[in-house]
């Protein structure tokens, strides 16, 4: 059976110290002894190889071609490796999983990614790592919300005949207005009447929704900080306005996102939380091994949302729930762990509320001694978030701490735990990812909002809510990953139930979402 | 009652009756909101029962029941009678528990506190899921008030009502269940529990639950998961319910097993897992059997018991027998912050050393501490001082007790001493290298009692040696009576000869700590001794490691020469016996006989290690052989007892307090003056102020209740007419159509056509130039009689009735200030004492005779300052700072009667000893009513000290609760219930009655827990040994003497104290000045205390003060509102125009880089330099660079100087 008996060399190789590239381990497997042909290999590879490749092995079997002896073979169980059972119930296409390649196709050239790297492309934009310019003074904050206003609020300036706020306020009774602004304040009136109050860089107005009104279902979707537009009519002591309309700056309907000119494909995993007792180590395992088979051929990236690790001090008394306490350790083991990953997987990543970096969004990738830890697979570590373009393909990665707040606002019927890629879509219409100030979301003050959604990605990938779901809205794929972690008791006493082993693949050329389970 | 008591309550009655008179004409000719005193005088408990709850037949049925029973008996008698029908008028079933549940709980408070009303929202019948019925009982925030206990026994007395009327048990749903968890730990975040269940608990409660706790939503955060359960109305955390659950059922439980014990019709069998905490493992199973019926969980109940007894069986055969010992129990330890210093780890060596007994300003909640101790740990410890402790309670208050055994420490120069006199304490301060041991700590009995915390194995001390030698034969008498003898501190010759001759055991004095040394240890010491020679009557012993530290773990006094290489003990004969060996006098070379050269005394060792038999070898408590108690007791010629078995941990809690009540910002008068007074809320500046240049100076728009009078029909905001000087009244309008509206006999005011609540409270403009000078102009002052006057920016109460400005005036010109209820307050540390001497009251003989002190504790005549007399009930003693507070108040009050209501002075006191005899009130937190107390004398310790009944009247105890004494006449003449507050709580803290005498029956009855004897039995002491329970132990406490003539006196004690006042006046806490100070000193005292583990302390610090400081202010400071410098405008974000919208002023932020990182380089160097875990280490390092990557640029870093190298 090659994926056990990959998966042993795989994790022979890990444990000193190697990677290896999937055609590598298939050439091993397909050795008479494969466990005599590693020792060569790993004799034979130059000292500051940290990834061992297809020639390595080549060159190692050719010097010595007959002498192994044959040991005892792989045992034929299969039990626990069984992948491919796709739980996505939404757009996504059930993938062809005929081609999974059977036991006596094991060749030298079937289950290799016998890509050219020239072909790939990997492009990371709005990364702010070691951009860190914010001082955390007044004026910090005023110009993110500043730039906040002037990004989304051009992409409304055209849509509406806007006036500044103090414009408004000298406009006659009964004219319309409108105006382009960040939401400031929602309360209800007496009378059941919404009030909105929209600010600019000149001031406030109130809006007012009234409760028979079309909009105001729009209204229970608001959340603080967001940028709109709002049109109406003053009323007749300019004091307020009556909302006609609302423009949100949105995905537009006709949104073509870009695809990949070949068959490749890019697995969207986060939460992976290593060095929590609730890991699934075994799940991780069959992950990482599933990588190496044919079957995973085509997986050529993988993106990582963020919580690569527990970290410590998350929470009050930790320490007594973790696996391995020392925050170090926690980014070896992981390390250990995204060894398993074929080295010639290309992986991008980027942190999360556990991890290791600053609570306060945007989250720089980590540091030097961090990075250095985690070198051996030589991942791309980049800000949270951070847009990556894979082959043209644009992937918005954000860990997705902002969730929980558009889950708790927002009514149970808009955005729920159970999908949370539908409060993903509320994100994207305002394109922003983390929209509320003073709630949940923390905020590093930078000098530019880097949470704004500029561009329109194609994909906006997410995590944290450990829960898996995906889905399109105005054709961009949003997806949040599920997790490597199971029930924790604290997610058991709020009722959380995750969706952890999961690992979303994601056809780049067609953008159609398989789920892979491992647990 | 005596007739001496009689006389006593009869003088105190008079007195008040005369203040009552002044203040009745005083109030007549007044402005005051009523023309008449609003402190009713209250009779009896029952009187107060029966009005607050406004059920008929309750009061005589509770006076019925009172002499018969406990009021816990009494409630739940109540209850059957409420079953029965017999008390009240109810029809339903629900309404029979609710009668019930609020008796219970007014009966509990004693009819002082809102609670029984407030708390209680309802009791409603649901359905269970199988269609059986169950009670809800709904609580509300102002249960708190009740405190625990009677939390937790209305839950009690609603199951029993509930199953008298024959209504089914509670079965909670899973998610229900979850939900409680999840509720409590959201209500502790936001709130904050005194007591936090965990997670498991919480279920393990609420499965168990036979009756449903639900409650009104008191926050405005709500729970994540299980959200919108059927049978639970709010997602919020429902406060009152959380405190009755975990602050009741859950802290209380013991409390509560002692009465379901007596019940056959409730059955809480699993409070003994909860007691236990057994229930993480059983909670699988009885997962399973939380669908059975009562019986089966009687049988598993019953069954659980006798599984225990078994276990404990086994354990006893199984394990080598060992000294008896009580648990560690970290608890006290949770939640330390900086600047609280640990004294002991639990049970840690060197820690204080329990000792039984009651001295005469103990009990009650209360620890002794040897003031010696107190100075040597760098005065943190002072009379009044809260520590959080391991047993037998949580907190007590500490109290300087100094006929205990002092502290033991080691000097730089190698002394260890022991220190028994507080001036040495002071004198050797500096030159402590260790403190070896913290000296004996007195707790006594009842607090055992109170706690029903089993008996810990006492220490040897001299009240059970003397018992001990009488055992033996001794005639103790005999030996008191010699004047030669000093049987408390005998010299060693002759606590040797005692033991040679009556076969006790050896006297405590020369008894070490022989149980904290392991018998190797012993050997090599017994050794040593041997060794050892004797010169001038010195035991000499080589200077080694091993014996010098064997000696320290012992705790005897010796002197270490390092240099000289070797180490000195006086008084040697008892030590060396007690190693066996024994002293031989040979005569060194017969040939040389100098006369002037002493006969040399060799030591020979009288054993070999072989000797000892297998079990003293093995005889230990955590280890085999780390007790080398029995090896001692093989090997000396008499026997030895365990000198100090049972060691206390504890830690510094609050300080201790006594400082005058102000509100903040201080307030001088109830009249509301808006923001025309700034922010100081100054009344002159608010006379001056105007809005705009064309608004006329000292006109403020206000919020005030409208008067009218009745007789000229002016309409004004004063409680007299200001054209004809009649009294007003308040008028009241309908909102809607102004009609006028009368207010009803239960005092609501509707509108019959609108349906609506009247009001007389109107905005309109008041003149507050006019008032502030016209109230100057009535009471003849000028404005330079004092330095500012403050007013408040507006009235909370329900008819915003103003007082008036001339008693700000007054106030101001004292310079005391006004409580919310227009009272002058001073708050102190409640302690108890029993019986006082004249001098350390700093009164005379003629002053306690006055006040009708005539006889001393041992009944002679009173004749000198130095003789104790018994204290009365009522009696209390004011702290300096108290004192000199209720001087300016009786200068106030004299001034406010002449100057304002024209009468006579009252009080005209020239200086402090004036004020002995006059009556205060006493007022604690939550409650509603008053206590009469009388001045009796001063003391320097910052601290309110007084007979235990008095706090217990008041319901406090001693554990480091303070509360409040108002001057009699202040609270008589300047209350009303028309300043207070109108919302939930507002009636608390509030003298809404008072009660003239003290009943000992209808106090809170923790209390009659206190033990009130001279001696404890032998029997006793023998009975800590083997751990027993409390209750078994026959020792006299307060509650035998209830309803019996003597049962205002008695009160004796076991232990004297020299002063009340001794130790530190203040605590270092309160003398050092910044919180790192304060830490410093926190960790200082740690490495110095041979009973703490310093890391550990530092890491407790960093875990439960910086870290959550850090953590929170980064939090705080990444979603922080912003206010406007100028005019104080706050925004939820900062506004786009960067200024302020308002007023167009600079905006900044509320938390700043300052005070985010104010502890980070302290919390990393504490880290560093005390050890701490690399978990802690590393959460520092990764919280240290999210304050890097906030506040620093990345790409201006600062740079350190090997960038240019």
């Amino acid at each position: 059976m090659p994926l056990e008996a990959a998966a042993r060399l795989v994790s022979e190789l890990t444990s000193r110290g190697y990677n290896a590239e999937r055609e590598a381990v298939t050439r091993l497997t397909a050795a008479d002894d494969p466990r005599a042909a590693l020792e060569r290999v790993l004799e034979d590879v130059p000292d500051d190889v940290l990834v061992v490749r297809a020639e390595h092995v080549e060159a190692a079997l050719a010097t010595d071609a007959g002498g192994a002896t044959h040991s005892d073979g792989p045992p034929g169980s299969s039990a626990d490796s069984t992948p491919a059972v796709s739980t996505g119930t939404h757009s996504a296409q059930e993938r062809d999983c005929s081609t999974r390649s059977p036991v006596e196709t094991v060749g030298s050239s079937s289950a290799n990614r016998e890509t050219d790297p020239a072909v790939r492309s990997l492009e990371i934009t709005g990364d702010m790592t070691g951009e860190s310019t914010g001082t955390g003074e007044y004026s910090d904050f005023v110009s993110v919300f500043r730039d906040r206003l002037d990004r989304l609020g051009s992409k409304l300036r055209g849509r509406v005949n806007h006036r500044p706020a103090t414009a408004i306020q000298s406009m006659p009774g009964g004219s319309e207005a409108a105006m382009v602004g960040l939401v400031n304040d929602i309360r209800s009136t007496a009378s059941g009447h919404w009030l909105i109050e929209l600010e600019d860089a000149t001031g406030t107005f109130p809006w007012l929704v009234m409760k028979d009104r079309e909009y105001v279902d729009l209204v229970d979707e608001l959340l603080c900080d967001e940028v709109l537009a709002m049109e109406g009519t003053l009323a007749d002591d300019s004091g307020i306005a009556f909302v006609d309309s609302m423009y949100f700056p949105d995905v537009p309907r006709t949104y073509e996102p870009s695809t990949a000119d070949r068959h490749v494909q890019a697995a969207l995993i986060s939460d992976v939380h290593v060095g929590s007792q609730e890991f699934m180590e075994d799940a991780w395992n069959a992950f990482a091994d599933w990588l190496h088979t044919e079957q995973a051929q085509h997986v050529e990236y993988m993106l990582l949302a963020g919580d690569m690790v527990e970290g410590v001090g998350v929470y009050p008394d930790q320490d007594e729930e973790l696996d391995i306490v020392d925050i170090y350790e926690q980014y070896e083991a992981f390390s250990e762990h995204l060894k398993k990953v074929p080295g010639d997987i290309e992986i991008v990543m980027i942190p999360g509320n556990h991890d290791a970096v600053r609570l306060a969004e945007p989250q720089p990738g980590f540091d030097e001694e961090l990075r250095e830890i985690m070198s051996a697979h030589d991942p791309q570590i980049v800000s949270n978030p951070s847009t990556v373009t894979l082959e043209g393909v644009s992937v918005l990665m954000y860990h997705g701490v902002s969730l929980d707040e558009v889950i708790a606002e927002l009514p149970e019927e808009k955005a729920s735990y159970d999908d949370p890629h539908k409060a993903m879509y509320h994100l994207l219409k305002k394109r922003h990812v983390a929209p509320q100030f003073g709630g949940h979301t923390r905020l590093a003050p930078e000098e530019k909002d880097y949470l704004v959604m500029e561009e329109v990605p194609d994909i906006f990938h997410t995590g944290h809510v450990h829960k898996l779901g995906f889905g399109k809205y105005h054709n961009v794929l949003a997806i949040n990953s599920g997790c490597w972690q199971a029930q924790t008791d604290f997610q058991k006493s709020v009722n959380i139930d995750p969706d952890a082993g999961f690992a979303p693949i994601v056809d780049l050329d067609t953008l159609d979402v398989t789920v892979q389970k491992f647990s | 009652m005596r007739a001496e008591d009689e006389r006593y309550f009869e003088r105190l009655e008079s007195q008040l009756d005369d203040a009552f008179d002044v203040a009745e004409r005083a109030k007549r000719r007044g402005g005051d909101p009523k023309p008449e005193v609003e402190i009713p005088t209250a009779r009896d408990m029952a009187d107060r029962v029966e009005n607050i709850l406004g059920i008929d037949g309750v009061a005589e049925r509770v006076r019925e029941l009172e002499g018969e029973m406990s009021r816990e008996e009494a409630a739940l008698e109540l209850a059957e009678d409420f079953a029965e029908g017999r008390v009240g008028d109810y029809e339903s079933k629900a309404g029979k528990v609710e009668g019930a549940v609020r008796t219970a709980v007014a009966l509990l408070t004693e009819g002082v506190v809102a609670a029984p009303i407030e708390g209680i929202d309802k009791v409603e019948i649901l359905q269970n899921d199988d269609g059986t019925e169950f009670v809800n009982v709904y609580y509300a925030g102002p249960i708190r008030s009740a405190g625990g206990t009677a939390q937790a026994l209305s839950v009690l007395v609603a199951d029993y009502t509930r199953a008298l009327v024959g209504i089914d048990q509670y079965k909670a749903r899973d998610d229900e269940i979850e939900r409680y968890a999840e509720e409590i730990s959201l209500y502790d975040k936001e709130t904050g529990l005194q007591y936090t269940p965990k997670d498991k608990e919480t279920k393990f409660i609420a499965e168990h639950m036979p009756i449903m706790l639900d409650g009104e939503a008191t926050g405005d955060e709500e729970v994540s998961g299980f959200r919108d359960l059927e049978r639970v109305d709010t997602n919020s955390a429902r406060g009152g319910m959380c405190l009755v659950l975990a602050e009741g059922i859950a802290l209380k439980a013991p409390k509560i097993q002692r009465y379901t014990r007596n019940l056959d019709e409730v059955d809480w069998p699993w409070l003994q897992d909860l007691i236990d905490g057994t229930y993480y493992d059983d909670a699988a199973d009885t997962d399973d059997e939380g669908s059975d019926t009562d019986a089966d969980a009687d049988d598993e109940g019953d069954g659980n018991e006798e599984d225990a007894a078994a276990d404990g069986d086994d354990a006893a055969d199984d394990e080598p027998e060992g000294p008896p010992r009580v648990e560690e129990s970290t608890k006290f330890l949770r939640d330390l912050i900086a600047g609280r210093p640990v004294f002991s780890h639990p049970c840690a060596e060197g820690g204080f050393r329990l000792r039984y007994g009651r001295a005469r300003n103990h009990g009650f909640a209360t620890a002794g501490v040897h003031p010696a101790a107190m100075h040597l740990v760098d005065d943190f410890l002072a009379t009044g001082t809260q520590i959080k402790t391991e047993r037998p309670g949580k907190a007590a208050g500490v109290v300087p007790v100094d006929s205990i055994e002092g502290p033991t420490i080691k000097l730089a120069n190698g002394d260890v001493r022991r220190i028994d006199d507080p001036q040495d304490a002071l004198e050797i301060r500096n030159g402590v290298e260790k403190i070896l041991d913290l000296g004996e700590y007195l707790v006594n009995y009842g607090e055992f009692v109170e706690n029903n915390h089993p008996l810990a194995p006492a220490s040897y001390t001299y009240e059970w040696w003397v018992q001990d030698l009488a055992a033996a034969g001794a005639d103790v008498q005999a030996f008191e009576d010699d004047p030669r003898i000093d049987l408390e501190f005998p010299d060693a010759e002759e606590a040797l000869e005692w033991t040679a001759e009556y076969d006790a055991p050896l006297h405590p004095e020369y008894t070490y700590l022989w149980h904290d040394l392991s018998v190797d240890a012993f050997c090599m010491l017994a050794e040593a001794v041997a060794d050892g020679r004797i010169r001038d009557e010195t035991l000499i012993l080589d200077y080694t490691e091993p014996v010098r530290d064997a000696l320290e773990t012992i705790v005897i006094e010796h002197r270490q020469r390092e240099s000289e290489g070797h180490i000195e003990i006086d008084d040697w004969r008892p030590f060396v016996h007690t190693v066996g060996c024994e002293p031989r006098q040979t005569v060194a070379d017969g040939a040389t006989l100098e006369p002037e050269q002493a006969p040399t005394v060799e030591l020979e060792r009288t054993w070999t290690d072989d000797d000892l038999s297998e079990r003293a070898r093995t005889w230990g408590h955590e280890a085999a052989g780390d007790n080398a108690i029995e090896a001692v007791n093989e090997v000396a010629p008499f026997q030895v007892r365990e000198r100090s078995p049972t060691r206390i941990g504890n830690r510094m809690g609050r300080p201790e307090k006594s400082e005058r009540r102000d509100l903040s910002p201080p307030v001088h008068t109830l009249f509301p003056i808006g923001e025309a007074g700034g922010a100081q809320r100054n009344v002159a500046d608010a006379a001056k102020h105007a809005e705009t240049m064309s608004d006329t100076p000292g006109v403020v728009e206000l919020q005030i209740g409208r008067q009218c009078c009745e007789t000229c029909g002016t309409e004004t905001f004063k409680n007299r007419c200001p054209d004809c000087n009649e009294r007003t009244t308040p008028d009241y309008r309908c909102p809607d159509c102004d009609q006028r509206l009368e207010p009803d006999d239960a005092g609501r005011v509707e509108c019959d056509r609108c349906e609506r609540e009247g009001t007389c409270v109107e905005t309109r403009e008041i003149d507050v130039h006019d008032e502030f000078r016209s109230a100057l102009e009535s009471v003849g002052e000028r404005e330079n009689a004092f330095e500012i006057l403050k007013g408040v920016k507006g009235l909370s109460s329900q008819n915003k009735v103003p007082e008036p400005i001339e008693k700000g005036i007054l106030r101001a010109k004292h310079d005391v200030s006004a409580f919310k209820d227009g009272t002058v307050r001073y708050d102190m540390t409640d302690l108890p004492v029993t019986s006082v001497r004249a001098s350390e009251l700093d009164v005379d003989v003629g002053q306690l005779q006055a006040l009708g002190y005539e006889e001393d504790i041992h009944g002679e005549p009173l004749t000198h300052e130095d003789q104790l007399v018994e204290l009365k009930v009522q009696d209390i003693v004011l702290s300096d700072g108290a004192a000199e507070h209720m001087l300016q108040t009786a200068d106030f009050i004299d001034d406010l009667l002449a100057q304002y209501y024209g009468l006579e002075p009252f009080y005209e006191f020239e200086d402090r000893q004036d004020l002995v005899g006059e009556l205060v009130f006493g007022m604690a937190p939550h409650t509603s009513a008053a206590t009469v107390g009388r001045v009796i004398g001063f003391t320097s310790a910052a601290v309110g000290y007084a007979h235990p009944y008095f706090h217990a009247a008041k319901r406090r105890n001693c554990d480091g609760d303070e509360d409040c004494v108002m001057l009699l006449l202040d609270g008589l003449l300047n209350f009303s219930k028309s300043f207070l507050p109108n919302q939930r709580g507002g009636k608390m803290d509030a003298p809404l009655v008072m009660s003239s005498r003290i009943d000992p029956s209808e106090i809170d009855d923790e209390a009659h827990n206190m033990d009130v004897v001279s001696q404890y039995p032998r029997e006793f002491y023998l009975a800590t040994r083997e751990q027993a329970d409390p209750e078994d132990v026959d020792v006299e406490i307060a509650e035998d003497t209830l309803g019996t003539d003597t049962e205002y006196t008695g009160f004796e004690h076991t232990h004297d104290t020299t002063d009340i006042a001794m130790g530190p006046d203040l605590s270092a806490y309160k003398t050092l000045g910044s919180m790192m100070d304060k830490m410093d000193a926190q960790l200082e005292l740690s490495r110095k205390l041979r009973a703490v583990d310093e890391t550990d302390v530092a890491e407790r610090v960093i875990e439960y003060h910086f870290l959550p400081d850090l953590i929170g202010n980064l939090r705080a400071f990444s979603r922080q509102e912003t206010r406007c410098l100028d005019c104080g405008e706050k925004f939820r974000r900062m506004p786009l125009t960067g200024d302020c919208r308002e007023c167009g002023g600079r905006v900044n932020l509320t938390v700043h880089k300052g005070s985010v990182n104010k502890y980070m380089q302290t919390a990393i160097q504490v880290a560093e330099e005390y050890d701490c875990r690399d978990y802690t280490k590393q959460r520092l390092e990764v919280l240290e660079r999210s304050l890097e990557s906030i506040f620093e640029n990345d790409k201006n870093k600062q740079s350190g100087i090997e960038d240019f190298m």
